[in-house]
C-alpha cells in the first residue's frame, strides 16, 4: 500500500503547557483508506490535525504528505493537498450563497470563472445539493451545511479529508447521510479520509482505528480488534460498543463465545440459543 | 416548581410577512421535581419551547405558568430577574458565553448579579467547580486556557451557581467524550434527586431511556406526544411516521423479535433488555 501521510517521531508541547500534547508519535497513513483517530477531550487529536495541516509547527519529528516532507516553504503545497471538515458548520460559511460558499476556495486559488462554475456544479452534484444551490448556506438544516461545505472541500480536489468531529453536531439522519456520502466519495473519488471522532458509532465505516491517549498511540488496529477491548476503552474516554455492553450483562448465565461480536453477530448468536431451546 | 403551558402558540414574526409557527397550540405539564426530556427531530420546535420557560419569549397566544408566575404575550420585560434566577438555562456550546479573566470570576458573575455578596459568591464558586468535577485549582485559571470538556464544565457551574429550582439544558453534552458525557448527566440526575427540576432538550435517545421520568415529543411545533419514556418508546403511530427513533436497546429487541423472541413491551434500558433475554433464553 502507498503512503499518502507517513508522521514519524512528533512531538508538540503548547507554550506554557508542562506536558506535550504530542509525544513522540510515528503514524503511516495509507492512500485510499478511511482511518479514524479517536481519544477523549484532550488527548491529542485536534493538535495533531494542526500538525498535518501545518496549521502549529511541530517542536520536532517530521510529516511528509503525498511523499514530501512539510517545511515552511512547501506547507502551502502540502495544504492544497488536504481538506479540512469541521464540527461546527455555521463556523465555516463566507458565501450569501450555497454556490458563492462552494467557490471560495477555488477563488482563493485564482481559478478562472468558467472552470470554476463547472467545478462547483460539479461538487454540489457529489454531494447531492445541486437543487439548493442558490439557497442561503444559513437556511440548510445542520446535515445539509455539512454537506455544502464537503462540497467546498471537494471543489479544490484534495487527495485527503481530515473531518474533526464533522458530524458530533448533526441529528442521527443527518449523522448518517454525511457518513455514508464520505464513504461513497472515498470509493469514487479515491480520497483518504482521516476522521477525528470519539464516537465509537462513527468509527464503523472506517477500515483501520487509531486510539490516541495522552499524546500517544495506544491501539492501532482494524474496528472489530478495537471493539474487542470493550470496556476497556472507556479508559480512553471512549464508549463500551452496545453489543459488547450487552454481551457482559448476559454472560452470567448464557453461553457465548470468547470475544467481541458487532450486533449483527450477537442478534445471529442469539437466534441460535432461543431455536435450540 | 410546576410549569405549566397552557394553549401556548408562538409566531415568529408574527406581523410579517415571513410569519412562521414556532409552536402551535402546546398543552403541556412539565412536573416538580421530575426529569423531563424534550425531543424531536432539528427544527421542530424544542427550543422555542423551553425558551418560554424563563420568558426569553412570550406566547403569541396563551400562557406559560411557572409556579406562582404568570406569562403571557402581555407580560413585561421588567421584573424578570427574580424568574430568570429561579430556572438556569444552559444553552448549546455554553463555553462560548465565558467572558471573565478567571474561571472563579465567571462562575461569580451569575450570583452577583443576582445580589449576592462577593463572598457568597466565591463560596459558591469553589462548591461548584467541584460539582461539575473539575478540583480549586481552576478558579485560578483563565477559561480559556482550558480543553473544551472543561470549559463546557466551568460554564454549566456558573448556570448552577445562581441555585436554580428548575435547570434546562438544551443538548448540553453535544461534544463532550463519552465518559465526559456520562459524568455530566449523572450530575444532573444526581441535582434532580436533590429537589431540583430538569429539563433535557436532547437527541440522544439512549439519555432519555436512562435519566428521564417524562418524555414530550415535539414535532412542527405541535406537541405529539408525551409520557413515560417506555410507553413513548413502545408507542408505534411515532415508530412508524419515523417521528422518533428507539433507544439502542429498543432497536436491538425490535431486530431480535424477527425470529423467536418476543417482547410485550421493547425494553428501553440495557439492564431490561439483558433481564428480557436471559428470561427468553433460560426461563429464569
Amino acid at each position: 500500500m502507498e503512503k499518502i501521510i507517513s508522521i514519524k517521531n512528533l512531538n508538540y508541547t503548547y507554550p506554557e503547557a508542562k506536558t506535550p500534547a504530542i509525544n513522540d508519535l510515528s503514524l503511516d497513513i495509507y492512500k485510499n483508506e478511511w482511518l479514524s483517530i479517536v481519544g477523549k477531550n484532550g488527548s491529542g487529536k485536534s493538535t495533531l490535525t494542526k500538525l498535518i495541516d501545518g496549521l502549529i509547527e511541530a517542536s520536532s519529528g517530521t510529516i511528509a504528505v503525498d511523499g514530501q516532507e512539510i517545511n515552511e516553504d512547501n506547507i502551502w503545497d502540502a495544504r492544497k493537498k488536504i481538506g479540512i471538515i469541521f464540527q461546527n458548520p455555521d463556523h465555516q460559511f463566507v458565501g450569501a450563497t450555497v454556490e458563492d460558499d462552494v467557490a471560495f476556495g477555488l477563488e482563493n486559488q485564482g481559478m478562472p470563472r468558467e472552470q470554476m462554475i463547472i467545478a462547483v456544479d460539479h461538487a454540489l452534484e457529489l454531494v447531492k445539493m445541486s437543487e439548493f444551490k442558490k439557497r442561503d448556506p444559513q437556511s440548510l438544516s445542520g446535515g445539509q451545511k455539512q454537506r455544502v461545505a464537503i462540497a467546498g472541500v471537494l471543489a479544490t480536489r484534495p487527495q485527503i479529508i481530515i473531518m474533526d468531529e464533522s458530524t458530533s453536531m448533526l441529528d442521527p439522519d443527518g449523522r448518517k447521510t454525511v457518513l455514508n456520502l464520505v464513504e461513497q466519495l472515498r470509493e469514487q473519488q479515491d480520497l483518504t479520509i482521516i476522521s477525528i471522532t470519539h464516537d465509537i458509532e462513527e468509527t464503523e465505516l472506517s477500515q483501520r482505528i487509531v486510539v490516541l491517549n495522552d499524546g500517544q498511540i495506544v491501539k492501532d488496529g482494524k474496528p472489530e480488534e478495537i471493539y474487542d477491548l470493550g470496556p476497556e476503552l472507556t479508559n480512553y474516554g471512549l464508549e463500551e460498543p452496545f453489543s459488547s455492553k450487552l454481551m457482559s450483562t448476559l454472560r452470567e448465565s448464557v453461553k457465548l463465545p470468547e470475544g467481541y461480536l458487532s450486533g449483527r453477530e450477537l442478534k445471529e448468536q442469539l437466534w441460535k440459543l432461543h431455536s435450540n431451546m | 416548581m410546576e410549569i405549566t403551558f397552557e394553549h401556548v402558540t408562538h409566531s415568529y414574526n408574527a406581523d410579517g410577512p415571513t410569519a412562521s409557527l414556532g409552536l402551535d397550540d402546546v398543552s403541556l405539564t412539565i412536573k416538580d421535581g421530575l426529569f423531563t426530556a424534550i425531543v424531536g427531530q432539528t427544527g421542530s420546535g424544542k427550543s422555542t419551547l423551553v425558551r418560554h420557560i424563563n420568558a426569553l419569549l412570550k406566547p403569541t397566544s396563551g400562557i406559560v405558568k411557572i409556579g406562582s408566575r404568570v406569562i403571557d404575550s402581555e407580560t413585561s420585560n421588567k421584573n424578570l430577574k427574580s424568574l430568570r434566577k429561579q430556572v438556569g438555562m444552559v444553552f448549546q456550546f455554553p463555553e462560548s458565553q465565558l467572558f471573565e479573566e478567571t474561571v472563579e470570576k465567571d462562575i461569580m458573575f451569575g450570583p452577583i448579579n443576582f445580589g449576592a455578596t462577593e463572598d457568597q459568591a466565591k463560596e459558591s464558586a469553589q462548591k461548584m467547580i467541584q460539582m461539575v468535577g473539575l478540583d480549586e485549582s481552576y478558579l485560578s485559571k483563565s477559561p480559556f486556557d482550558l480543553s473544551g470538556g472543561q470549559m463546557r464544565r466551568v460554564a454549566i457551574a456558573g448556570v448552577l451557581a445562581s441555585d436554580p429550582e428548575t435547570i434546562i439544558l438544551d443538548e448540553p453534552t453535544a461534544g463532550l467524550d463519552p465518559v465526559g458525557r456520562q459524568e455530566i448527566m449523572d450530575m444532573f440526575k444526581g441535582l434532580q434527586k436533590n429537589g431540583k427540576t430538569i429539563v433535557l432538550i436532547t437527541h440522544n435517545m439512549d439519555d432519555v431511556a436512562n435519566y428521564a421520568d417524562d418524555v414530550a415529543v415535539i414535532h412542527s411545533g405541535k406537541l405529539i406526544a408525551n409520557g413515560l419514556p417506555k410507553d413513548i418508546f413502545n408507542n408505534n403511530d411515532l415508530l412508524k411516521n419515523d417521528l422518533l427513533t428507539l433507544p439502542k436497546s429498543a432497536e436491538f429487541a425490535k431486530k431480535l423479535s424477527q425470529k423467536g423472541f418476543s417482547f410485550s413491551k421493547l425494553p428501553i434500558t440495557i439492564d431490561e433488555l439483558g433481564t428480557e433475554i436471559k428470561q427468553q433464553l433460560n426461563g429464569d
